[in-house]
């Protein structure tokens, strides 16, 4: 009974169709019987078709009354309607048929399921109600042929080449009826075969659709959380959270980026109109309207500072066009919704501005560097670090910049489809411009450096330059890194100038070439003054060339040696000693050094690989 | 003072001991270890592992005022309490914070990761 209640219909006559087209079912027609009682109607033996499928409208076992009338009425049987199926099986119209009753069953299934959950245990009235809602919508087959295609595997004239084929469940009827065409006509009259029947399905989705699930895990609330949902409930209320003065702002601008809470609800406890410096440290959730509210709420700021920008379009560039007058030093990580015209015209709009350093944008171009350079004639600063369509052109348009800039970072240009797209040559001729006035350098991973840049760029040009970041470049060799801290001095003393000062931060990470040579000619050159230096990766370093650096560079802050093999625990005991000012020293990858590794208050030393086996 | 005895009597540490938090200010709060243990700053300090001196003392002396520790105790009790229980039946806390030490608290508990 259940499936007959699922509407599953077996194949029916035209005219069957016909009359259901128009609204006459035999559920309707004995209906009509039994209100008017009247036998003698003559439009009923033409009413009961002769091989009348289930109908849509047949009341499922519940519906007793109607069952019985449809028992009395002598015109037809439900018992006898399955039959006809077996013997006629024309198995495309069935396909087609049980394809369109199976997503009716489904989105049948689906209302059921849903009423179900709403009133149990009310089937009948269920039923029912389902199949009044259920309209007939399968095409009527009294517009396809009358006959039914014969069984698959016989034999069959095609209706238009006259050859005889095997008939296949992908055998098509002819177009105008009657007979049905082999394969090569089938197709050479534009319809392809094997195409699936169009799915009838679509009728439900959109309201499946509507209902979105959503799955929220629910955590244990921290402490850091909870203490930011109240920040952002009295954020209006500035008197209500007390004597800011005295907490470090910078501090609580850390600590909510941790947890990626910055929203514009809580972020003008950072804002004032007499502010000039502002740092976020992850603006995520900051979208357009608040940064455009970041700036009328501090329109006297110099300098910005805005990491994981990502939300700063067109429009809000726009925006701090004319609302944040006074910027001189700008610098975003991950702009990069932000288009070539708008950059353009944010440049020519702030003539005075002093430091321009983004990362990562792949729509920065050539004309914004043409922009920048006309327009703000004091750049001082300039960080182009990720930028997708960098090139040699764009590097020539900085050469006007000499002299007044100062700190340089071109760092990790290109992108996946074209790496390195820098080229030696290129790099060369800029440091030859702008070299001499530079105290900060980075040209980190750009692959085409090689010794000739140190020779030929940072040898002859570089006057006051305290901070060289060459990390990733691993064509530099240790024999020509020592030779050019070897005579970086006397090059320079030779040709009558002043020469470079000694380095104070060295970033040479990744060159994994360079080796003791090297080391000991840098230890030289620049010991005493360094404070910041990354050898990581120098696999090649002697254990005598480490041992050095606590010698040669007392002065030294901060030290990476990861990687650098010949690492144990005297090269860490000589520096702890000797460097007295030494915070942190990372040592991953040195698996010479044991649990026993020397320690000391203050001093971190972070990677040591054999403590953590043992903790 | 007592259960700073009993704790020192009893060289191994259960849940159950006793660990002093002295705020900068002189105020002391002894809170259950297992309540402690909710802080992963404070876990760390007084982890019999650690050659640490609060671990040796079961003391720890944090750098804040006393209202701020007395929070920060109270919610790490909260989350001992509830941190099993379905979502339904664990009570706000937020209600219980004032908006006064918003800022001071929120630096702690970033600091003692709680």
């Amino acid at each position: 009974m259940s499936r007959r209640a699922n509407n599953v219909r077996g194949p029916t006559s035209a005219l069957t169709d016909f009359l259901r087209e128009s609204g006459i079912t035999p559920t309707t027609i004995a209906r009509r019987t039994r209100t008017r009682n009247q036998a003698e109607n003559p439009d009923q033996p033409e009413a009961g078709p002769s091989t009348a499928g289930q109908d849509q409208d047949q009341p499922a076992n519940g519906n007793r009354e109607e069952r019985g009338a449809a028992e009395n009425g002598d015109d037809y049987d439900s018992d006898n309607l399955d039959e006809p199926e077996e013997e006629e099986t024309p198995a495309p119209k069935k396909r087609k048929l049980s394809k369109a009753a199976e997503a009716k069953l489904k989105a049948k299934e689906k209302a059921k399921a849903k009423k179900k959950t709403k009133k149990r245990g009310d089937d009948d009235d269920d039923d029912y109600e389902d199949s009044d809602d259920d309209p007939y919508n399968a095409l009527s087959k009294m517009w396809k042929g009358d006959l039914p295609k014969p069984p698959i595997g016989s034999f069959e004239k095609c209706a238009k080449c006259k050859t005889q084929f095997t008939v296949t469940k992908y055998t098509l009827a002819a177009n105008p009826p009657p007979g049905w065409l082999c394969h090569p006509c089938a197709k050479s009259g534009g319809s392809d075969p094997f195409k699936k029947p169009a799915a009838p399905r679509k009728r439900k989705a959109p309201t499946d659709k509507r209902v979105v699930v959503y799955f929220e895990e629910k955590k244990f609330p921290s402490l850091v959380s909870l203490c930011i949902d109240l920040l952002g409930n009295y954020i209006d209320d500035v008197e209500a959270l007390g004597d800011i003065g005295n907490l470090n702002l910078d501090e609580i601008a850390k600590t909510i980026s941790k947890s990626r809470r910055i929203t514009a609800q809580n972020a003008p406890l950072f804002y004032d109109v007499e502010n000039t410096r502002l740092t976020l440290y992850d603006v995520t959730n900051l979208e357009a309207p608040a940064l455009c509210a970041l700036a009328n709420l501090n329109p006297n700021m110099t300098h910005l500072r805005l990491d994981f920008c990502g939300r700063i379009d067109n429009e809000v560039l726009r925006h701090w066009k004319t609302a944040l007058p006074n910027l001189k030093r700008l610098e975003l990580l991950g702009p990069f919704l932000v288009r070539a015209p708008v950059w353009q015209e944010f440049f020519r709009a702030h003539p005075s501005l002093e430091g321009f350093l983004i990362t990562q944008s792949p729509r920065f171009d050539l004309e914004c560097m043409r922009a920048l350079v006309s327009s703000c004639k004091n750049l001082k600063e300039l960080r182009l670090s990720e930028i997708g369509l960098m090139d040699d052109e764009l590097l020539d348009l900085l050469k006007p910049l000499a002299g007044t800039l100062t700190s340089l970072e071109i760092s990790r240009p290109g992108s996946a489809a074209r790496p390195d797209p820098l080229s030696e040559e290129a790099l060369i001729d800029l440091i030859a411009a702008v070299g001499g006035s530079l105290t900060h350098l980075n040209l980190s991973h750009n692959g085409d450096i090689t010794d000739q840049f140190l020779f030929k760029g940072l040898k002859p040009h570089t006057r006051k330059l305290t901070s060289l970041k060459l990390a990733g470049t691993p064509e530099l060799t240790n024999a020509g890194v020592a030779e050019f801290f070897n005579t970086w001095v006397a090059t320079a003393q030779t040709a009558g100038k002043t020469p470079n000062p000694p380095l104070e931060v060295l970033d040479m990470d990744r060159d994994h070439q360079l080796g003791a040579d090297a080391l000991f000619a840098l230890l030289e050159h620049s010991g005493p003054a360094l404070k910041h230096l990354r050898i990581n990766q120098w696999t090649a370093a002697s254990q005598e060339s480490l041992q050095t650096i606590a010698a040669r560079a007392p002065n030294l802050q901060t030290l990476d040696v990861g990687f650098c093999r010949e690492v144990d625990d005297w090269v860490i005991k000589s520096l702890l000693e000797s460097c007295q000012s030494l915070k942190e020293v990372k040592v991953w990858g040195c698996q010479r050094l044991t649990v026993d590794c020397p320690r000391k208050r203050d001093v971190n030393i972070i990677g040591v690989e054999a403590g953590q086996l043992v903790s | 003072m007592q259960a700073e005895n009993a704790a020192a009597a009893s060289t191994s540490t259960s849940d159950n001991d006793w660990v002093k938090l002295i705020s900068k200010d002189g105020y002391t709060f002894l809170i259950r270890r297992k309540v402690a243990m909710n802080s992963g700053t404070l876990k760390n300090m007084v982890s019999v592992e650690s050659n640490f001196a609060e671990a040796a003392t079961n003391t720890c002396t944090i750098d804040d005022r006393g209202i701020i520790v007395e929070k920060l105790c109270e919610y790490l009790s909260y989350k001992n309490l509830y941190k099993d229980s379905p979502p339904k039946e664990i009570p706000d806390f937020l209600e219980r914070l004032q908006p006064e030490i918003a800022l001071d608290l929120l630096m702690a508990a970033d600091y003692y990761e709680a």
